[in-house]
């Protein structure tokens, strides 16, 4: 069994596979105060959870964003798992370039969607991944991680304006049936969604016209892909483990047999 | 002379009048930790340094969406300048009719924007105040001045605020129009994103609201900080406007103190 470990700023998704099938996902918030053996026993959870053996895993592989929590979900596995987890750089060999001035400091969860995205679905790719921050990325035809954008993801916006402004109230966020507004609370709604459809429509025709890529396949993920588009009229497709599938086909491309 | 005092989440910003003139404009820090003295003399100073005199105020007019400065900031003017300032709030004479549930939700602000917008640009067609501010806010009157709908949004600042505090990865950036679509390191990536998600925020509701109302002709008014980063190279907007506040509350004034003599400006 492989685990796979995607971890975010705001959660760590992990997800079990069997002969390279998804059997199960989980989640967990990312805390830095979290030990070794909290993170450890908490995984061992999860497992039993969905009745399976913890010491079947052959394999971990992680990618991460956040380099603080790494000792901890590091020495944890190695406790309770009994194996050294891979962890997925973005300077290490995976088949694609990266167009950047310094690749190693390219965020790595967004290497590892470009890569799910050229396997599963082929290139050219625009991948939208929409988790504490938007991320936008494009590989080209040639495996060129060419260019990308980061934007604050939805929740985070809306979290600092409740925060920053005075007068303004927590809602749910949920797509708007009509923009006119006439309480707090729909102009909240309405606004927060609203202004993110914007940007990923407008990101999505920018970097089709600049980059000369019209016909490039438009793939989401994240959990919050939903509330901008729950009818799949802006993306080609979503696919919600696609950052983990990306972190299972890089390691039986190149870790499994080591 | 009358001065005008716009107080918003993250700055109070202040004009004086001469007549129909700004003869000078100031922005301080919104600090609901202020004192009355320490307000009121910061006020005093800038008067001072720009040679106005403070005697020759007539009026002090503010409008404001940070409910805890006003003891300070309102005690503050009174002693220093001898003027108990008019505070703007629903029901005052401002042309524009405000049709809602709960009229009071329309934060002051908001009301000077519209004001201010339906005199100099508006009365012949529907118009749009977006105020880029801590909320980037939309707001729609029709010909008459009736309030159609608001929106609000999280501002530019806040958002890339929002992504420095929450992604341990992510630099503070500068916002700014980007030179490339091609992003070579992080600042860049962020560059582009926050300026292209506003760009874009903005070009959705606009349009998406000029198809529910109708209205081909909506006209487009810009004010806020941010605003003249988002019109640069992009006609997106009919009219940018810094002032458009500064009218509208001198205008505000004059509504309820003047009532046959309106002031026509350009």
């Amino acid at each position: 069994m492989l685990l796979v470990i995607d971890v975010g700023n705001t959660n760590i998704v992990m997800g079990l596979y069997e002969n390279g099938i998804l059997q199960a996902t989980w989640r967990m918030s990312t805390r830095d105060e979290k030990t070794s053996d909290e993170t450890g026993i908490a995984i061992y959870s999860f497992f039993k959870g969905e009745n399976k053996n913890i010491k079947d895993t052959t394999g971990v592989i992680i990618g991460s964003v956040v380099p603080n929590i790494m000792y901890s979900l590091i020495h944890g596995i190695k406790k309770y798992i009994g194996i050294d987890p891979i962890v997925v750089t973005a300077d290490m060999p995976l088949g694609i370039k990266i167009l950047r001035d310094n690749p190693r400091e390219c965020g790595v969860d967004r290497v590892v969607n470009v890569i799910a995205a050229k396997e599963k679905y082929g290139t050219p790719a625009i991948v939208i991944d929409y988790g504490t921050a938007n991320t936008f990325d494009v590989i080209n035809e040639k495996s060129e991680f060419v260019t990308g954008f980061i934007t604050a993801g939805i929740k985070i916006c809306a979290d600092e304006l409740y925060k920053k402004a005075a007068q303004i109230p927590k809602v749910e966020l949920i797509s708007p049936e009509t923009l006119i507004a006439k309480t707090t609370v729909d102009s909240l709604q309405a606004g927060i969604v609203a202004s993110k459809i914007g940007e990923t429509i407008e990101i999505i025709n920018t970097l089709k016209r600049e980059l000369n890529i019209p016909d490039a396949k438009v793939i989401a993920t994240g959990g919050l892909a939903n509330i901008i588009d729950p009818d799949c009229d802006i993306f080609d497709v979503y696919d919600p483990v696609l950052t983990l599938d990306g972190l299972k086909i890089i390691y039986e491309e190149y870790f499994k047999d080591r | 002379m009358i001065m005008v005092i716009d107080v918003g989440n993250l700055n109070i910003a202040l004009g004086v009048y001469d007549g129909y003139k700004l003869i000078s404009s100031w922005k301080l820090a919104t600090n609901p930790q202020l004192a009355s003295d320490e307000i009121g003399t910061l006020i005093y100073k800038f008067f001072e340094f720009d040679e106005i005199d403070p005697k020759k105020l007539e009026q002090i007019i503010i409008s404001s969406v940070v409910p805890n400065i006003m003891y300070s900031l309102t005690h503050g003017l009174r002693k220093y300048f001898g003027i108990n300032p008019m505070i703007v709030k629903h029901g005052m004479n401002t042309e524009i009719k405000i049709n809602m549930d709960n009229p009071k939700e329309l934060g002051a602000n908001r009301i000077v924007n519209l004001t201010s917008a339906y005199h100099f640009y508006g009365k012949s067609c529907p118009v749009m105040v977006i105020d880029y501010s801590t909320a980037t806010t939309f707001d729609v009157i029709d010909e008459k001045g009736v309030f159609i709908t608001g929106i609000t949004a999280p501002g530019i600042n806040i958002c890339a605020e929002a992504l420095y505090s929450r992604a341990a990865q992510l630099p503070k950036i500068e916002i700014k129009r980007p030179e490339s679509v091609y992003c070579r390191n992080m600042v860049e990536c962020i560059q582009a994103g926050i300026y292209y998600s506003h760009l874009g925020g903005t070009r959705y509701i606009i349009n998406r609201i000029k198809k529910e109302l109708g209205a081909r002709n909506l006209k487009v008014i810009a004010t806020g900080g941010m605003a003249r980063v988002i019109a640069e190279k992009n006609s997106i907007f009919n009219v940018c406007d810094p002032y458009l506040s500064f009218k509208g509350l001198r205008l505000i004034y004059e509504m309820n103190y003047h009532d046959a003599y309106l002031w026509e400006d350009e």
